[in-house]
Order: structure tokens, then C-alpha cells, then sequence
């Protein structure tokens, strides 16, 4: 009889506030092991079907191995099964499998083979040898010096040779942190020891796992000794931040996440940072700007590691769902997908909340303040969002209900009136720009209703126009001006010497926009739509930014929540001033 | 949710202490509907991912 892993409903709790302790993270670490346990019993029924898989001798060799360590030193085989490299192993095992490809079952014979390596039980295997390298995930990886595809790994308990070609004392086998001997041959994945007021973090820098290399960016394969130096250096500062600053995230950090994956971004400019269920206990991310970029990265991203594991035990979403808006993306994202980003962001909202606190200098404390002021506003809207949409499960609603408590617990927390102009601003620009880009109209119902506007027909008596969302209805360039909005409060600095130089590509409008000269932007803006033959969206999306700049009025409601029908009636040839269209609206 | 036990119960068979050799015979049926229910969630969302551009 097999019982099922159970969280207490105060861990439950716990989570959805954002938080979850040592306790908590254990919880989840449990049902990750057996989870990989589940998986890995459906990879070796399939493997023993009657078609031939490529390396399933090695596989079985390797399955035998982690049973008799698993009774050897139970500790051991829950250190292998909660490796993340495993996860992504067993899922790309799982989805061949499904496609009817062969999986790559040697690898198991190499995780095993490293389990057994860090703990000294003797064994002999068959492993592969890929780019003249053989994998011991976890540990590091062991440079082949001939052409051979496969090489005899031997342990006899304290010292491990592979093939004639290398020997060495199995404990010498280790990740590298830095304060061991080399090894020749050996490469240790580096590894980052951080410490700050006594409470540690092990974490390593994986840079050379194929099942560690599936995020939507390629992984900074090649590092130099220089390089991965950097990356350790920037943990330990970010760990400083986050320990001091930040303990109800740092303190499960260090229980639950034992890997980052450094990716390289396309540009310079951006920061990418991704995780996988696929991976528990896995963070990816590109080279951060600053320690206190990469502590905000770390909760942003170990808040998707948690939700993942809970996901798995209890689910939240059910399948399928409509497109909608979420306030952190630029494309649809589909209901059940925006609760990763809320609950994310409401972790986002907590260490900006706190981090302003933190900061000395007034660009830094302004950035905290305006981070902070963005994205605690995001929650609101986005659990009203999951919660019309009936995407969630019973658990899920409850989950959910807490998450929108959180939310509105952290918008209660009084902020500099600044702070909170620019975060709107870069918000409304947000969505304005995604609704002209996404939410098409039937063109019918367009037609129908410039008809009512060209003969002064009230715009409350008209029926309103099927709309749907489309991956890309009207085409938007990215805007000079919503990154400059953004740069306001990422690096005032910045912003401020690109607002000197006037050296941005920017309109007339937009320059007005930029510089708070509201009522002349308006005019501008008017004048820039009016006076030419070609649609200009963006000018529309500046009109209503400019109006937002400008004390309260029914215009600003009206381009908030009609802009792209606005646009479309006015494109279709009710050519008038789009203040007095938009007053229509109104 | 079960409110009198103050815990949820989760779909994942808890697998920890049940020996490597021994799961087929230990799983059986149980064992087999988690991987089906598994395999089926993994077909409906793909193996999601979050991404994010903190400079969009």
C-alpha cells in the first residue's frame, strides 16, 4: 500500500503568503525525490520493452548501483534524487519517449556512478564519454585523453580509475569551491560557498550539464576561470543582501535551491532569468548588473522553484484556459500561467518593499520604491484576473484568495507620491501598449460603430464589438520611449544623462512627454496622429500617457479602457481629433 | 482539502522508503495511475517555463 506525500495546510498557508521555511522546503524536497523516483519507474518499464534503447546496459548497470546505495546510505541516493540535473534528465527521457526517440539512458549511469563516487562505494560501470568528457553530474566531469566512446569508471572504495588513462583518490572528486587541490583531469563544477551571518549557502555553477541547458537561452558553456570567479563573487554579494535584508527568503533559499545556471543572454542589455519543473532546486539566469539585480533575481526565481513544487503535489490550474493580460509580459499568457507570474511578483513586490529600506543612495532608494510601487499593484489585478477566469482548482482559488490578501497588505504601505507616478506611468504604458498590440475588434462592429460616432450617436446606446486577443493584431514597434520610461527608475542615472544629451531617437510629443510638459505633449501628439496619412499607435499610446500627466478626467478613463477600438475607428476613417473621438467615449 | 487532518493530500506517491527493486512490486496500481495522471499533465502544459526579461 503507498501513502501519498501531504502538506500541512499551514505550510499550504505559508506558501501562498509568499513565504515557506526550512520545514516547508523539506516538504517539497521530499515529494521532488519521489517524484524522480515515479519517473524513473516509468523510464525503466519502458526501457524494458521489447525494442533495444542504446545504452540500456548501462542504465541497468547504473539502476543496480543506486538500489544497493540506496540501502547502503539512504542519504546519499535522496542527495542524487534531488539533484535537479535528474529532473531534467528523467523529463527528456519522458518526452522521447512520448515521441517515440530513443532517451538517453546512459546518463543514469553516470548519476549513479557519482553518487558513488562522493560517497566511496566500490563499483565498476561502463560509462559514455561525450566531447572527450565523462559526466558525473553533480560533482564535475573527467577530461578523456583518447577517442573512446565508452570507458570502465572503477571505484574500489577510496580511490577511482577510468580505463589506463586516469586515477585518483575518489574524495579529490569534488565540486570546486575554490580552496581544493587540482586534480588533473578533473574539472569540478564550480561551486559558491556563501556565507553571511552565519547562515550558509552551497550552490553550484552549472555550466557543462546537457539536462541543465533547457531554458529559452543557451547556457554560458566555456566559462573562464575569471569568469565563473565574477559569478562567485556576485552570489556572495547577493547572499549578503538577501541574508541581511531578506531572511524569509534567503533562509529556504539555502534549502532549496543547489544550482544556477549562468545563460547568455542575446544582448548586453538584458537580464533573463528562468526556471524549469522540470528542475527543482535549479535557477537560471544572464549575467545580473548588480548584487542587488541578483538578489532580486534569486526571489523572483526561487518563488517560481516553490510554486513548482507545489504544483506538483497539489494542483492549482486546470488545463487549457483563455489568453489574457499579465502586467510582466509583453505577449498573452494563458490564465493557469499567470499564477506563476503573480505569486513571483508578489515576492518581487516583498524584496523591494524591504530593499528600500536598505539603500543609501537616492537613485537606489528611488529604484527600490518605484519597483516596489509597480509590482505590488500587479497582484490585484492579476488575481481578479485568475480568479474570473475559473482556470483554478479548489485548491487553487484558495490559494489565490491569499495571494490577493498579500497584495493588498503590501499596496496598504504608504510610498513617496514620485515613486508611485513613475511606477503608473511605466504601468499604464504597459498595458496600453499590449492592448493595441494584442486585442482585435470584428470589423463589423468597428464599422458599425464609426457610423454611430459620424452621426452623433451616443457611444452608451451602441452594441460594443466582438474583441479577441491575437498574438499580434496591429504592429508596434518597441518603443525608445517605454524603454526611457523604464530607465526613469532602473538607473535614474542613466535616464538622466540620455534626457541631456537628446541624442534618443525621440518625437517632438514624446521629448514634451518625457520632460512632464503635459498639455504642450497632448497638442503634439495630436498634431503628430492628425497630420500624418499612416496609423501611429504609438502616438496614441503617448497621447494617453500625456493626458495621465494632466489632472483627472473622463479622457484618461476613455483611452485606458477603449484605446485600441479608439485607434481602429479612427484608422477606418473617422479622421478627427482624437480628443474629441476620445471624448465620445467618454 | 481535508479541513479535520489540517493537511492536504497531494497526487504524489510517497516512494522515499520503498527499495529501488521492489517499486514494481510495491507500486503496482497506485504507482501506475500517479505516472499515468503525471504523463497526462505533462502532455496538457509541456514542461512550462518561466522566462523573463527584466529590462522589457
Amino acid at each position: 500500500m503507498i501513502t501519498t506525500h501531504r502538506l500541512p495546510e499551514a505550510e499550504f498557508t505559508a506558501l501562498a503568503a509568499g513565504g515557506g521555511d526550512s520545514t516547508v522546503m523539506r516538504h517539497l524536497r521530499d515529494a521532488q525525490q519521489s517524484k524522480h523516483l515515479m519517473l524513473l519507474h516509468a523510464i525503466t518499464e519502458a526501457a524494458g520493452g521489447a525494442r533495444a534503447i542504446p545504452g540500456e546496459a548501462a542504465f541497468r548497470e547504473g539502476y543496480g548501483l543506486l538500489t544497493r546505495i540506496q540501502t547502503l546510505d539512504p542519504g546519499a541516493s535522496a542527495w542524487l534524487l534531488g539533484l535537479p540535473h535528474l529532473g531534467g534528465w528523467a523529463h527528456d527521457c519522458l518526452i522521447r519517449l512520448e515521441q517515440g526517440q530513443a532517451p538517453d539512458l546512459a546518463y543514469f549511469a553516470c548519476a549513479a556512478a557519482a553518487v558513488a563516487v562522493r560517497i566511496g562505494v566500490p563499483f565498476e560501470l561502463d560509462l559514455p564519454v561525450r566531447d572527450g568528457r565523462v559526466l558525473l553530474p553533480g560533482l564535475g566531469s573527467l577530461r578523456i585523453c583518447d577517442q573512446s566512446l565508452w570507458i570502465q569508471l572503477r571505484c574500489d572504495g577510496e580511490r577511482v580509475t577510468a580505463g589506463r588513462q586516469f586515477e585518483a583518490a575518489s574524495r579529490m572528486l569534488v565540486p570546486d569551491d575554490g580552496s581544493g587541490k587540482a586534480v588533473p583531469q578533473w574539472r569540478g563544477t564550480p561551486m559558491v560557498r556563501a556565507v553571511t551571518d552565519g547562515l550558509a549557502w552551497d550552490v553550484l555553477l552549472e555550466t557543462g550539464d546537457p539536462y541543465l541547458d533547457r531554458y529559452t537561452l543557451p547556457m554560458s558553456a566555456g566559462l573562464s576561470a575569471a569568469e565563473i570567479g565574477r559569478w562567485q563573487h556576485c552570489v556572495q554579494n547577493a547572499w549578503e543582501i538577501l541574508v541581511r535584508h531578506h531572511r524569509w527568503a534567503a533562509e529556504p533559499m539555502a534549502d532549496g535551491i543547489s544550482v544556477i545556471v549562468p545563460l547568455m543572454p542575446q544582448r548586453d542589455s538584458d537580464l533573463v532569468s528562468a526556471t524549469s519543473p522540470a528542475a527543482f532546486g535549479a535557477i537560471a539566469t544572464s549575467w545580473p548588473p548588480d548584487p542587488v539585480t541578483m538578489a532580486e533575481t534569486l526571489v523572483h526565481e526561487f518563488q517560481h522553484v516553490k510554486l513548482c513544487g507545489l504544483m506538483d503535489m497539489v494542483p492549482l490550474v486546470n488545463p487549457g484556459g483563455e489568453m489574457v493580460y499579465a502586467p510582466w509580459r509583453q505577449d498573452p499568457r494563458p490564465a493557469g500561467g499567470l499564477l506563476q507570474g503573480v505569486y513571483a511578483h508578489i515576492g518581487i513586490a516583498r524584496f523591494w518593499r524591504a530593499q528600500q529600506h536598505a539603500e543609501n543612495g537616492p537613485d537606489d532608494v528611488l529604484r527600490a520604491q518605484a519597483a516596489f510601487a509597480r509590482w505590488r499593484s500587479a497582484s490585484d489585478l492579476a488575481t481578479d484576473t485568475l480568479l474570473r477566469t475559473h482556470c483554478l482548482t479548489e485548491a487553487g482559488v484558495c490559494f489565490v484568495g491569499m495571494i490577493r490578501d498579500q497584495g493588498r497588505d503590501l499596496e496598504s504601505e504608504s510610498l513617496p507620491v514620485k515613486a508611485q507616478e513613475i511606477a503608473s506611468e511605466v504601468a499604464l504604458d504597459h498595458w496600453l501598449t499590449w492592448q493595441v498590440r494584442h486585442i482585435a475588434f470584428d470589423a463589423a462592429g468597428v464599422a458599425s460603430l464609426a457610423a454611430a460616432y459620424r452621426q452623433g450617436e451616443s457611444f452608451a446606446s451602441q452594441v460594443q464589438p466582438n474583441a479577441w486577443i491575437e498574438e499580434e493584431t496591429r504592429k508596434l514597434e518597441p518603443a525608445v520611449r517605454s524603454r526611457l520610461l523604464t530607465t526613469r527608475y532602473l538607473a535614474p542615472a542613466r535616464y538622466r544623462e540620455l534626457c541631456a544629451d537628446g541624442a534618443l531617437p525621440l518625437s517632438e510629443a514624446d521629448r514634451l512627454l518625457v520632460a512632464r510638459k503635459a498639455s504642450a505633449a497632448v497638442q503634439a501628439y495630436r498634431d503628430q496622429i492628425v497630420g500624418s496619412a499612416d496609423p501611429q499607435p504609438d502616438a496614441w499610446i503617448g497621447l494617453a500617457l500625456a493626458l495621465h500627466q494632466l489632472p483627472p478626467s473622463p479622457l484618461q478613463t476613455a483611452f485606458a479602457a477603449h484605446l485600441p477600438l479608439m485607434f481602429d475607428i479612427y484608422t477606418r476613417g473617422c479622421r478627427s481629433d482624437p480628443l474629441d473621438l476620445a471624448g465620445w467615449f467618454a | 482539502m481535508t479541513s479535520q487532518e489540517q493537511e492536504l493530500t497531494s497526487v504524489v506517491p510517497d516512494l522515499r522508503d520503498i527499495p529501488l527493486d521492489r517499486l514494481a512490486d510495491r507500486g503496482g496500481s497506485a504507482l501506475a495511475q500517479a505516472i499515468a495522471l503525471y504523463r497526462k499533465r505533462l502532455k496538457e502544459n509541456g514542461i512550462p517555463l518561466s522566462s523573463f526579461n527584466a529590462r522589457i
